[in-house]
């Protein structure tokens, strides 16, 4: 417990050197700007950005990327209040009451408690972070290979949640990973797979370029088949953006249901912030004194949406912290960043050494929330006009952004030819219904899972019991039976929330 | 049922073949995992195939290509093959000069005012500039023209 406490104590220690004050700065902007873009997404973000903490420390770097994530879920909110598009999905529910209020007048209101709201929920997200993270992490120190090789199929069974239209599809998506994570160098045989004369291709596809070229360079080609089209000016508001006291003291227990829905649906795999903000959404109107006003301009509307979206943020850390599961995509590239940073995300984050990286990226989640508010309520007017980007500029900008992030890895032009191979590939995917998402979590879990499977085969002398031995081993398998059963679960929570 | 479905499970039943060929060219001893999650990934296609079956004959089949509703082919491929161009150029012009060239010619297509393409221009050339060249020291290639 005490040295629990002094980890949590120099992680903000760490956290407060001006190196990481300036990348949780610089991330939260960059995150604003990107979230507040309609046609860019959280995870197309990061991805693109991945390759800018190359050579930072791993915490300032994970710093960097928490912020960039922050802040472009917030930031989806400033173009559903002033234009009526959502940024991103997580502010799909904002644009509801936000716009309603930018009609009324009251825009600089809406963005204000937006801002708050989400202040708030990922500051209380945080705590989940703080409690659960070390506990798991812990529980996870005791695993070998038969839990790590069940560990991985469950990670695999998100798949089936991630996949929003077809589970098939979405499994089919996830095999295509599994199958590309066998390119490189088998594992326990020394012998080269798949690698088409690359020596390049020796550790397998690199993860990094896959998730730019997936989730950033397919992102650009998506915006470069639509005819170009000018986007709503932004309304010009000059209403106050704080709040009152007494509406403050109005929106607390939105804020704090909200907090709970977020923060466990961030922790259930496959589950994200589109999702949560709906949630949260109905259960504000749910509880509301003034349900007259949903629909109409309702600040308790977007607080309930904002704080449920912010709140995900910290409880999606969870899983991929301490099991190195990434429950979605926007995990699945923050995992990305860990891995470049030769850090393996699992228990090990938090043993040793390591665990003063981890604590410091907690601590500077913590610092990124009081970030997010002071640039979001400064910065709201000059950020409204950043949303009118024209998509134009955007496709070649991306494009260039992916070309030197992809090649910066390794400084090889192989590097940028796969980045965008895999751009093409994400954008087939999206068009025929296929997952980008699920490709990434295969191609992550697929060497954990095959080394833990075979490890495990190797120790029994080929006897596949082995998988089955320890209760652990069948807490796993529970959980990948209720993995698979979860698309059912958020299909009726979806639904449930349209229908509200 | 999607009339393009059928082409997505062609390309999986093709992507299948290619890798088992590969595989069976691998000593036995290595075979045996790739060969497991090729049999997954074939056998997801065909549970998709009789998924879509069943489909087709309870609601009949579509053409499925309303994700392509605001598809422009000409402004897509003509985009597309600028990205092509830049990234073959790049080596023998250098990756500054080839990034100006692909986002002039890019803008220009795309009908967007001379004033807008020069400042994106500059922000981005600038913004690789000190992050990649400045700040990561990431050696850009100088190009063979240049060097």
């Amino acid at each position: 417990m005490s040295q629990t406490l002094s980890l949590m104590a120099s992680g903000f220690v760490s956290a407060l050197y001006p190196v990481n004050l300036l990348a949780m700065a610089g991330g939260v902007t960059i995150g604003i700007i990107i979230g507040c873009l309609p046609g860019l997404s959280a995870a197309m973000g990061v991805a693109l950005l991945l390759p800018m903490t190359f050579s930072m420390e791993a915490s300032t770097g994970m710093i960097m990327l928490g912020a960039i994530y922050c802040g472009a879920i917030f930031g989806g909110s400033i173009s559903a209040i002033l234009i009526h598009t959502p940024g991103t999905p997580a502010s799909a529910a904002t644009a509801i009451e936000g716009y309603q209020m930018t009609l009324k007048g009251q825009a600089g209101k809406a963005l204000g408690t937006a801002c708050i709201a989400s202040f708030f929920g990922g500051l209380l997200s945080c705590i989940s972070l703080y409690f659960f993270a070390p506990v798991l992490g812990q529980l996870a120190m005791k695993f070998g290979s038969p839990e790590y090789f069940w560990l991985s199929i469950f990670g695999l069974t998100i798949i089936a949640g991630v996949s929003s239209k077809s589970m098939i599809k979405g499994l089919m998506s996830g095999a295509l990973g599994l199958l590309l994570s066998t390119i490189g160098m088998d594992p326990m045989q020394g012998v080269k797979r798949f690698m088409f004369g690359q020596a390049s291709l020796y550790e397998g596809i690199n993860v990094t370029c896959a998730l730019i070229g997936l989730f950033s360079m397919s992102q650009a080609l998506i915006l470069a088949e639509a005819k170009i089209k000018q986007r709503a000016r932004a309304a010009e508001f000059t209403d106050k953006m704080l709040l009152t006291g007494s509406e403050l003291r109005e929106i607390a227990p939105t804020i704090g249901r909200s907090w709970i829905i977020g923060n466990l649906i961030g922790i259930l795999p496959g589950a994200g912030a589109s999702i949560a903000c709906f949630m949260g959404y109905n259960t504000a109107r749910q509880f509301s004194k003034h349900k007259e006003l949903f629909g109409h301009g309702s600040y308790e509307g977007v607080a309930g949406s904002e704080a449920a979206n912010n709140a995900v943020t910290g409880g999606s850390l969870i899983p991929m912290l301490t099991l190195g599961i990434p429950g979605e995509s926007v995990t699945a590239v923050l995992m990305g960043g860990l891995i470049i940073q030769g850090l393996t995300p699992g228990p090990n984050l938090f043993a040793g050494d390591t665990a003063k990286m981890t604590y410091t990226f907690f601590a500077g989640f913590v610092l990124i929330q009081f970030f997010m508010l002071g640039i979001g309520l400064l910065g709201c007017r000059g950020f409204a006009h950043i949303a009118r980007l024209s998509d134009a500029i955007l496709i070649p900008s991306v494009t260039i952004l992916c070309v030197v992030g992809s090649f910066a890895i390794h400084q090889n032009f192989v590097d940028v030819v796969i980045m965008l191979i895999f751009g093409v590939i994400g954008w087939l995917a999206r068009k025929f219904g296929l997952n980008n998402a699920a490709i990434v979590l295969a191609l992550i879990l697929g060497p954990i899972g095959e080394k833990g499977l075979r490890r495990s085969l190797l120790l029994s002398g080929g006897d596949p019991s082995i998988l089955f031995s320890t209760p652990v081993c069948w807490v796993l398998i529970v959980l990948c039976v209720l993995g698979v059963l979860s698309p059912i679960l958020m299909d009726r929570m979806a639904k449930g929330a349209d229908k509200e | 049922m999607k009339k393009t479905d059928i082409g997505v499970c062609l390309v999986f039943y093709g992507i299948c073949a290619f890798f088992l060929y590969m595989t069976l060219q691998l000593p036995k001893a290595a075979q045996i995992y790739p060969l497991c999650v090729i049999a997954l990934l074939a056998g997801l296609t065909t549970l998709h195939v009789i998924n879509m079956i069943i489909s087709a004959i309870r609601e009949g089949v579509s053409s499925g290509l309303d994700d392509f509703r605001e598809f422009v082919p000409s402004q897509f491929f003509t985009l597309l093959a600028f990205i092509v161009i830049y990234l073959v150029a790049m080596p023998y012009l250098g990756f500054y000069v080839s990034s100006i060239l692909f986002m002039s010619a890019s803008l220009l297509f795309l009908r967007v005012k001379l004033w807008q393409i020069i400042l994106s221009e500059l922000v981005i050339i600038a913004l690789v500039y000190c992050a990649f060249t400045l700040f990561l020291e990431v050696r850009l290639p100088a190009g063979v023209m240049f060097s």
